[in-house]
């Protein structure tokens, strides 16, 4: 739109080879101005809270069983997978360590992290999308009701608050399926398990994993809200909003998660 | 709609305080297993190889985790000080004279510390002592050994491989037993002989088993030396017979003996006359007396002979006795 605004004398012809990349340019300053605007106007007052508690029962309540049940399936096979490679050279006993290393570490939060992507993200780019597209936004603004902070903040903050409860669950759960394998198969006890899959587990785990779970949160939820709230006129835009806002989050995940374990990994030597 | 909001309000509290609950038992139960929480004191080592020990490894003592690696540092020109923290519980157990050692909690475990030894004639650690070290064996050290071992190997296999190579060539008197037909027959006969040999053993076991047999046989000389007691008894009476016998022929040796030295002695008739010169001399001078007497007694009854008185007499004698004579002739 600025763009337009400020070149207007521009000809296509002229915009077409290094359109792409202005374009991309522009909608990262877009983006930038977007998130901007979520901390400006997220926490400052007057706060939504009853849409916050809504959305975060929304985001976090009804997800939790989807997620709960991935995670529990997931401690299973990943456990189950893993002791073959494991037995061959007679570690059956690293197991616990083995699961909780990475369910703690990795899995837990990217798991959570991607599957709420795909339900949460996907909700809010189309709830929003359909709202721009029927115009409730604008009427919104007409209104004197700030459609920023009542749609996008409480989104956002409940997203970024429910993902990383949720990766508590999906940690727990998970854990709880691999004691289900482990103890079917090797007899192990529970208070074994605990101790041995804790064992090299140090504070600096769990807080990364913590701090993840934050960050995929909110870029969910801020990809989901950005592509809702931007979306293009028609129905068509909704189910592009819907779409994108489930692409571009899980990358973003996937591209948090390599930086996040290059940078906490800092911290571990 | 408000009991509705009311609900969702309190599910998303539920939901939410759950999840926090969860966190927190899990950075306790990190928490107690990291003994994170439990009042702690710092004691170090210097080490000269660290064998890739990590600040977080965990601390033994007697095969118990006591604590954990805090801080690393270079110490001196080439050492490394290992900082450990040790939780208060295990400070009445541990002596100022005990040592660490760094070692691993399985075959490719994590490197820890052990701390092992330490006498209760030593006060125990306090904050910020330093232990003794003690050295152990490193994989590296281990590897060493192993390569020196690898070496030998080599040597024993390239000697073999030499000797193998003069086996095939018949070369040495192995070589030779192997590959020469002559040492080949030869053996053969040896293993004929040998066969032979066993063949007549084998008969003379035989034999030997028959003759065992014989000696075992019931009434037999043997049978009855080794079975009869009543046999034995009388072997012994005999026995004990004969060496009554032995005894008489010692005590009549004896008298003999007693005898004979007494012929040695002049204080008595025989060893007079066998050991007295003058006995001698006078025994010479009666033979000789005793000769000279028959003689002049041989002249005597010559005389007799002649006289008439008894003339008669010798004449008919004379006369029987040249007719005996003459009877033997005609005979």
């Amino acid at each position: 739109m600025e763009n337009k605004a400020e070149n207007p004398s521009i000809p296509n012809a002229e915009v077409k080879g290094p359109g792409k990349l202005a374009r991309m340019f522009l909608t990262l300053y877009d983006v930038y101005k977007f998130i901007a605007r979520f901390f400006k106007e997220g926490f400052l007052p007057p706060y939504e809270a009853k849409e916050l508690f809504r959305q975060c029962y929304e985001i976090g309540y009804r997800s939790a069983l989807l997620i709960s049940t991935t995670g529990f399936i997931t401690g299973i096979v990943f456990t189950k997978q893993s002791r073959p490679s494991l037995s061959e050279f007679g570690a059956t006993s690293w197991l616990p360590s083995l699961v909780g290393i990475a369910l703690l570490r990795t899995l837990a939060p990217l798991l959570t992290g991607l599957i709420a992507a795909g339900k949460v993200g996907s909700s809010i780019g189309a709830e929003l999308g359909s709202m721009r597209v029927t115009e409730q936004i604008d009427a919104m603004e007409v209104s004197a009701t700030n459609p920023f902070k009542f749609l996008v903040s409480t989104r956002v903050l409940a997203a970024t608050i429910t993902i990383p409860i949720l990766t508590f669950y999906t940690a727990m759960v998970g854990m709880l399926g691999a004691l289900l394998n482990v103890s079917l198969s090797e007899g192990t006890s529970a208070r074994a398990f605990f101790q041995a899959s804790l064992e090299q587990i140090t504070f600096l785990d769990i807080t990364a994993s913590t701090i993840k779970a934050v960050l995929f949160g909110f870029t969910i939820g801020m990809v989901g809200c950005y592509q809702g709230y931007n979306s293009s006129k028609g129905t068509e835009g909704v189910g592009k909003a819907a779409n994108s806002a489930v692409v571009i989050a899980m990358f973003l995940i996937f591209i948090e998660e390599v930086v996040s374990v290059q940078f906490f990994g800092l911290f571990r030597s | 709609m408000q009991a509705t909001d009311n609900r969702k309000q309190i599910t998303v509290g539920v939901f939410i305080l759950l999840g926090l609950v969860i966190f927190v038992l899990g950075v306790f139960t990190l928490g107690s297993q990291r003994k994170a929480f439990v009042k702690s004191f710092t004691v170090n080592a210097v080490f000269n190889d660290i064998q890739g020990l990590k600040a977080g490894n965990n601390v033994w003592f007697s095969g118990v985790k006591i604590g954990t690696i805090k801080k690393i540092q270079f110490y001196g020109t080439s050492q490394v000080q290992v900082f450990m923290n040790i939780e208060e519980d295990s400070h009445k157990y541990i002596h100022k004279n005990a040592s660490a050692s760094i070692s691993s909690d399985g075959l490719i475990g994590n490197k820890i510390i052990v701390i092992t030894g330490g006498s209760p004639k030593f006060p125990f650690v306090e904050d910020g002592d330093q232990l003794q070290v003690a050295s152990t064996l490193s994989t590296d050290d281990i590897m060493k050994t192993f390569q020196v071992n690898n070496k030998n190997l080599v040597d024993v296999t390239s000697d073999f491989k030499v000797l193998a190579g003069n086996l095939v060539e018949g070369k040495g008197a192995v070589g030779a037993l192997l590959t020469d037909e002559q040492i080949a027959k030869n053996f053969k006969a040896i293993v004929e002989n040998l066969k032979t040999t066993t063949e007549s053993t084998n008969r003379m076991a035989e034999q030997m088993n028959t003759f065992s047999k014989t000696l075992n046989t019931k009434g037999g000389l043997a049978d009855k030396l080794m079975t009869d007691t009543a046999v034995f008894a009388k072997l012994q009476q005999a026995v004990a017979e004969l060496q009554k016998t032995a005894q008489s022929a010692s005590a009549m040796t004896e008298n003999l003996n007693k005898a004979t030295s007494k012929f040695n002695k002049t204080d008595n008739a025989v060893g007079l006359l066998i050991n007295d010169q003058n006995t001698a001399d006078q025994v010479k001078v009666i033979m000789k007396n005793m000769e000279t007497s028959s003689k002049k007694l041989d002249e005597n009854l010559e005389a007799l002979q002649h006289n008439f008185l008894l003339r008669g007499f010798f004449k008919k004698k004379a006369k029987a006795e040249a007719e005996a004579a003459s009877q033997n002739i005609q005979k």
